[in-house]
């Protein structure tokens, strides 16, 4: 009897958070696919509708365009960040003071909130009042409009993530180069082999595993990028900046259109489990059976 | 430690590099920062100004008299301490109980968590905003605070950790007749504190950045928390006549962001570390 | 751990308190900005400049004068749809909360406003005290959803000192185009004479100044818009000329581009153009600024209607108004309601010295707001001014689609009929969904 209750006793400590997380996480998601399949407006109206508004959302243009934004987003930040965040990693992966402070200057912004970083760097990209603006003035060009241009609103996001996040990655490299023994590139040197040898025969296969890891995460979380669009840009100019997640606050929150933004929403959902999961192939593809 | 072909020091253009980066990520504060110290009424005319002239402490002295951001501070703070609690709490026995315990489903539940990790916040928000409006717990603390609770990160983490305690410890106390949950709370739990650092700090710092949930949960402006109540402040016509009261309010609110930076930094990037070594 | 709990309990404990006992209390929300930094408790309106200013120092009046009520105000970011549908959806709408007029029926037509013709007879306010522009606003099938606290007109603020330059003044009074051609020509020979653009607009994230633009224009023709409560009509022909109009301006750079609000007041405070079409709200601060030494606007400052183009004087306009989201109320509140709704229809005057037109006809015969400068020459916007049919519901979610489309249009983005054609499209398949 003892032994049953034993059994059991695990429930109690796991318990509370399952009750959590069940309701919490898990119950809307179900509930989410379900408003996904009605037209639904944001007071409790609802309408079965079936597939429409997913037909509606392979036809919309609109949406297409918040796709295609998103994409465009990633492809700017991942690789720009990921090299970046490799190349600090290897400067400042010293056990000097010196870099101590840079490691920490880098990863300062990290900590701020994205509307700490909007209200930033709106004032610096502003072509009225920003700092950008007020240097070129000073050199005696015209400002740029980077937060109306349809062509150079997407760029000025992605400049403002990649200062927002570079952070992370460099701590995630830098913990990944720490476990490269030593002597491997003393070996190396004594086998007169070139830095750039070095670098490509030792510490990039070395740190694959973080390598994958950034590049997946950051992919992921780009594709949510929401706060920035929001708060710099709008999304415009006419949505030429506006990612997935912003479509979606406006669908639900401007339009009322509840069940559509759910839609979209699980679209999205969809779109990250499947980049993730063509990365996570592309890199298991290649790798042989160790 | 070591790592890096040569350890002479920086080539020349890398040096440069690190130099020029770091004064990139610099720049932009410190231009808050001058814009901080000016009169609205100088910005007005050419921000431009913040470069030179006379400077003073006139927004900040706005704040402390008027402004409402010492109330969004109070809530962020009575939020994100009261995620970070919940969360230790809650993974933490989680975690002992995943490690340590044999129960039925044992496995299949630790996966059905970890597949949590994949589920972005989108798809939730929504539906669980008209949840929570059913139940009228918006615009309250509990409703800002529930949704950190369920953190499928910090049950992993915590789980790990209590892995790796040697299993002699829990036979040692066990076979003095100790209760699973004496053994948990009197033996193991005190060997994880450097795990419930990391974790508590990168919680809170979570908890504490938090944009869309607060946006549409909280929507009195007594219930904002600093990041969302600065959002507000942003959309305003603020901008036009208060430009300088705006950046102080931006640097006010990254102070106590900061200060917590500051302090538990070997804790943040540990976290982050502990991320990828796993 | 015992600490933790302790810190826990203490947290909870702090977010249940609070609840005053003792007086009535409502919730005000309202955009308008935050001045308390400026004004603070001050219940001297007389001295308040702009429209958190005034507000501010009117409602702290209130509260001083009626001790036994409590007034929690919610200041939110404009326009704060987002966040009262939010709140609506959470069922935990604020008691009183400023609205558009042209948003009213967006959430009257879902029921969710409560009709205030019974609580405005307990404030002793009849409807025919209201301008007609004002009871237009407010009134929807029948019955009376707001309180109508102004009328915002589109206006042209000129500066009067590069018009001269330009050779485009008659005495004191501005010369504008009476055609869209006059306005090309007027526009380039500015251009010439003074070096700076004809006009200055606030084109980024502004899909109001857009639709105001069209709207207005598109009601001078006379064109029906909505011809019914699911269908718009913007691909015409009298559209494209308008929106075609507008790309030029852009196109020949006889305007600025590029400019967010904030920064396009600026300009015309820093004297970089000549005229900035915005709206009433602004004769408040212009006006300062004309009366201060040194400013390049000193003594050059004058307003005028927007000039007719095509077809008839029309004036598209909308306004400010109190509305009662619906919810479950205490007759104290209610009585309170009315006791605030009174207060704010006695002070209307005040508000008017923001530059809005009012929304009570007494006022507008006043001296003292005949007096106000400027007034005189935009007045007759409260009686002939004219907005969208109430039937059309989601008016703001509208113009937000109908601008994106616009400023894609004006700023080269897309041609001019493939923007009108989408932004039919969108509103369509809008109006289509509405339940």
């Amino acid at each position: 009897m003892r032994s049953r209750w034993r059994r059991l006793e695990g429930f109690a400590f796991v318990g509370p958070f399952l009750l959590l997380y069940v309701f919490i996480l898990i119950y809307p998601l179900i509930l989410g696919i379900g408003i996904s399949f009605n037209r639904a407006d944001l007071f409790g109206a609802r309408q079965w509708v079936g597939t429409e508004n997913y037909a509606r959302l392979l036809a919309d243009p609109v949406f297409h365009q918040s796709v295609l934004n998103s994409l465009k987003l990633v492809l700017l930040i991942v690789p720009a960040l990921t090299i970046i965040a490799l190349a600090l990693a290897l400067a400042l992966n010293r056990p000097t003071r010196t870099a101590a402070v840079f490691r920490g200057i880098f990863f300062s912004s990290s900590v701020l909130s994205v509307t700490i970083v909007t209200l930033i760097w709106r004032f610096v990209l502003t072509p009225d009042a920003g700092l950008i603006a007020k240097v070129m003035q000073a050199l005696g060009r015209d400002p740029i409009p980077f937060l109306s241009d349809p062509n150079l609103t997407i760029p000025a996001l992605a400049i403002t993530t990649i200062w927002w996040c570079i952070g992370l990655p460099m701590m995630l490299f830098l913990a990944g180069l720490q476990q490269i023994p030593g002597d491997i590139y003393e070996a190396a040197s004594l086998d007169k082999a070139s830095r750039w040898t070095s670098f490509r025969r030792i510490t990039l296969p070395s740190i694959r595993r973080t390598l994958i890891l950034v590049v997946m995460l950051q992919t992921a979380a780009q594709l949510q990028l929401f706060g920035q669009a929001q708060l710099l840009t709008a999304g415009g100019p006419s949505g030429t900046s506006r990612p997935i997640v912003l479509y979606i606050y406006e669908v639900a929150f401007g339009r009322w259109e509840l069940g559509y933004a759910a839609a979209a929403a699980e679209m999205l959902f969809l779109i990250v489990l499947a980049v993730t999961l063509i990365q996570y192939w592309a890199v298991t593809r290649r790798e042989p059976e160790r | 430690m070591s790592a890096g072909p040569r350890r002479i020091g920086l080539s020349t253009p890398a040096l440069v590099g690190v130099i020029f980066g770091a004064a990139i990520m610099v720049a932009p504060l410190i231009w808050t920062l001058l814009l901080s110290f000016k009169s609205n009424a100088d910005l007005m005319r050419d921000s431009a100004t913040a470069f030179s002239g006379p400077y003073t402490l006139e927004n900040y002295g706005a704040i402390l008299q008027g402004s409402q951001v010492f109330r969004w501070l109070l809530n962020s703070a009575i939020v994100s301490l009261g995620t970070t609690a919940g969360v230790l709490i809650l993974c933490s026995l989680a975690g002992y109980g995943f490690a340590r315990l044999d129960f039925p489903f044992r496995r299949t539940l630790f996966v059905f968590v970890l597949l949590g990790l994949a589920i972005p916040e989108q798809a939730v928000i929504l539906p669980r905003h008209q949840l929570f409006a059913e139940l009228h717990l918006h615009n309250s603390y509990t409703g800002l605070i529930l949704p950190g609770l369920v953190a499928p990160f910090g049950v992993f983490f915590m789980t790990q950790y209590f892995r790796a305690i040697p299993r002699e410890l829990d036979e040692a106390a066990l076979l003095d007749g100790a209760s699973r949950f004496r053994l948990f709370w009197k033996v193991l739990l005190p060997l994880t504190i450097p795990a419930q650092a990391t974790l508590g700090v990168f919680t809170f710092l979570g908890s504490w950045n938090d944009y869309w949930w607060p946006l549409i949960s909280a929507t009195r402006s007594d219930r904002f928390t600093l990041t969302v109540g600065l959002a507000s402040s942003q959309m305003n016509y603020a901008q036009t006549s208060g430009l300088g009261f705006l950046m102080a309010q931006a640097v006010f609110a990254s102070i106590p962001i900061l200060i917590v930076y500051i302090i538990f930094q070997k804790q943040i990037v540990r976290a982050m570390a502990g991320a990828a070594v796993r | 751990m015992t600490r933790l709990a302790w810190l826990l309990l203490a947290l909870f404990a702090l977010g249940g308190c609070g609840g005053r006992e003792q007086k009535t209390e409502i919730v005000i929300q309202r955009f308008f900005g935050e001045c308390g930094a400026v004004y603070g408790q001050s219940i001297d309106v007389r001295a308040a400049e702009t429209e958190c200013g005034i507000l501010t120092t009117l409602i702290n009046r209130f509260e001083a004068e009626n001790p036994d009520i409590e007034l929690s105000i919610n200041v939110v970011a404009w326009p704060g749809y987002p966040q009262l549908s939010a709140q609506i959806a959470a069922g935990d709408p604020p008691d009183l909360v400023t609205m558009h007029q042209s948003v009213i029926s967006d959430y009257q037509g879902r029921g969710l406003l409560e009709p205030m013709d019974g609580l405005l007879r307990e404030a002793g306010i009849g409807p025919r005290s209201f301008t007609a522009a004002g009871r237009l606003g407010v009134t929807k099938g029948g019955q009376i959803y707001a309180l109508p606290w102004d009328t915002i007109g589109r206006l042209w603020h000129i500066n009067t000192r590069l018009m001269a330059q330009a050779g485009l003044m008659d005495g004191s009074r501005p010369i504008l185009p009476r055609s869209p051609q006059e306005l090309l020509d007027h526009a380039r020979r500015f251009k010439r004479a003074t070096g700076r653009p004809y006009l200055i607009q606030a084109q980024v994230n502004a899909p109001d100044y857009y639709v105001a633009n069209l709207y207005t224009y598109l009601l001078a023709h006379g064109a029906v818009i909505f011809p019914d409560g699911r269908h718009i009509r913007l691909n015409t022909p009298q559209a494209r000329e308008i929106v075609a109009l507008f790309r030029t301006l852009n196109a020949e750079g006889l305007t600025t581009r590029n400019q967010d609000f904030p920064a396009a007041t600026a300009s015309f405070m820093n004297g970089d153009g000549g005229i900035f079409p915005t709206g009433t709200w602004m004769i408040g601060p212009y006006d300062q600024e004309a009366a201060s030494a040194g400013r390049p606007l000193q003594g050059h400052y004058a307003v005028l209607p927007f000039p007719r183009l095509w077809g008839n004087d029309a004036a598209f306009v909308d306004g400010h108004a109190w509305v009662m989201p619906r919810r479950e109320r205490t007759p104290e509140q209610r009585r309170a309601l009315a006791r605030f709704l009174r207060f704010l229809a006695a002070n209307n005057f005040e508000w008017t010295r923001t530059g809005h037109l009012p929304a009570f006809q007494a006022v507008l015969a006043t001296p003292e707001f005949r007096a106000l400068p400027h007034r005189a020459d935009i007045a007759a916007m409260a009686a002939t001014g004219a907005q969208l049919p109430d039937y059309v519901r989601r008016q703001s979610a509208i113009q937000g689609l109908i601008g994106e489309e616009l400023e894609a249009a004006v700023t080269g983005i897309k041609p001019v009929e493939q923007a009108l054609a989408d932004a039919e499209r969108r509103v369509n398949e809008l109006l289509s969904q509405v339940l």
